[in-house]
């Protein structure tokens, strides 16, 4: 795939919408106080966006719903590997080993 | 530099040398997966440079690839990034009698990782200027750390035949980020409330899906907190 110029744009907003967030209260200080509940609720932000990024990627399947796939499996092997050990490398041999080792050794 | 500041970095720089090792695999894969979704070498390190985030870089890296809007791409960014918020509320007060331009620097610079070494340390020292040392040094090591490895991905990558899907390496490094945070139960029912509307809304217009699936997962998460405590206090 190709990039266009674009690109670089895209780069410098998501740079901003990094920065901003990190910078907002270290740099304009103790003038201004985040509600709690708002930062109560901002704390699932995260996995809620990571989740909403990893599980469609691992269940769809050229826009169907596949139970069965080899990313599917390839990413429980991750989560089981990251789960069970804190060793960041495994969860990438384990995965990367059910990935390639489904479409290559049994064609899927 | 102050001898202050330069004591500050010192101990700043040995508190989180041990940590910053895991920093390695991390921007290795993001290298890695930068090319893989089709940038040139030249636009990988522009985006590690500009960007220096390996949550919202990797994030956005499969909605950059199916030519997602700018929009959605900057939302799922700020989604991100939110705890930042938080994190940054948390260390301001370390900031104190540090100069605009210093806080801006360590604003960019500001990890996970360094938050955590830093937050006590810089809560506790009366001298700004040893706080900001140990703030800077540790920071600033991070981002050189993370700029050189994303580099040696970014290269390696090219010896690597397409076919092995290296993509997925993105993949997996978002479950390694999820997993421990789905270790704390509303936690992991935002994840799988978030996850579940993505999938099911993915053929909304503008790929709203990724939207409305974040939203969910917060409400999901605040509210089984919500209903914990109570059922603890009751």
């Amino acid at each position: 795939m190709n990039f266009d110029a674009s690109l670089w744009l895209i780069f410098i907003l998501i740079g901003l919408a990094t920065t901003l967030p990190r910078a907002s209260f270290i740099v304009l200080g103790n003038r201004v106080v985040l509600p709690a509940t708002l930062q109560r609720a901002l704390r699932y932000a995260p996995a809620a966006a990571l989740a909403a990024i990893v599980v469609p990627d691992l269940l769809v399947v050229g826009n169907e719903l596949q139970a069965l796939n080899p990313k599917l499996a390839a990413g429980c092997a991750a989560v089981i590997a990251a789960v069970l050990w804190r060793n960041p490398w495994l969860p990438f041999i384990f995965g990367m080993t059910v990935l390639l080792g489904l479409r290559f050794g049994f064609g899927l | 530099m102050s001898s202050s500041f330069r004591s500050g970095a010192r101990e700043g720089f040995f508190a989180f040398l041990p940590l910053s090792v895991g920093l390695i695999p991390w921007a290795l894969v993001m290298g890695m997966a930068m090319i893989s979704t089709g940038f040139s070498p030249l636009q990988a390190m522009g985006m590690n440079v500009i960007v220096f985030a390996g949550t919202a870089q990797l994030g956005t890296l499969p909605l950059i690839a199916a030519e997602a809007p700018v929009w959605l791409i900057i939302m799922t960014a700020l989604a991100l990034n939110l705890r930042f918020v938080i994190f940054s509320a948390a260390i301001a007060p370390g900031f104190r009698g540090t100069g605009l331009a210093e806080r801006w620097l360590a604003g960019h610079l500001l990890t996970d990782g360094v938050f955590a070494t830093c937050l006590d340390k810089m809560l506790q020292h009366d001298d700004p200027r040893w706080r900001l040392g140990y703030f800077l040094a540790p920071a600033l090591w991070s981002w050189l750390l993370w700029q050189v490895c994303a580099l040696i991905g970014i290269l390696a990558t090219a010896y690597i035949p397409r076919q092995w899907s290296l993509e997925f390496m993105a993949t997996i490094a978002l479950i390694v980020l999820l997993v421990p945070m789905a270790r704390v139960r509303p936690m992991l029912i935002a994840a799988l409330v978030g996850g579940a509307s993505a999938t099911l809304l993915r053929n909304l217009p503008l790929r709203l899906g990724v939207i409305v699936g974040i939203c969910a997962g917060i409400a999901a998460g605040f509210a089984a907190e919500n209903l914990s405590q109570r059922s603890k206090q009751a």
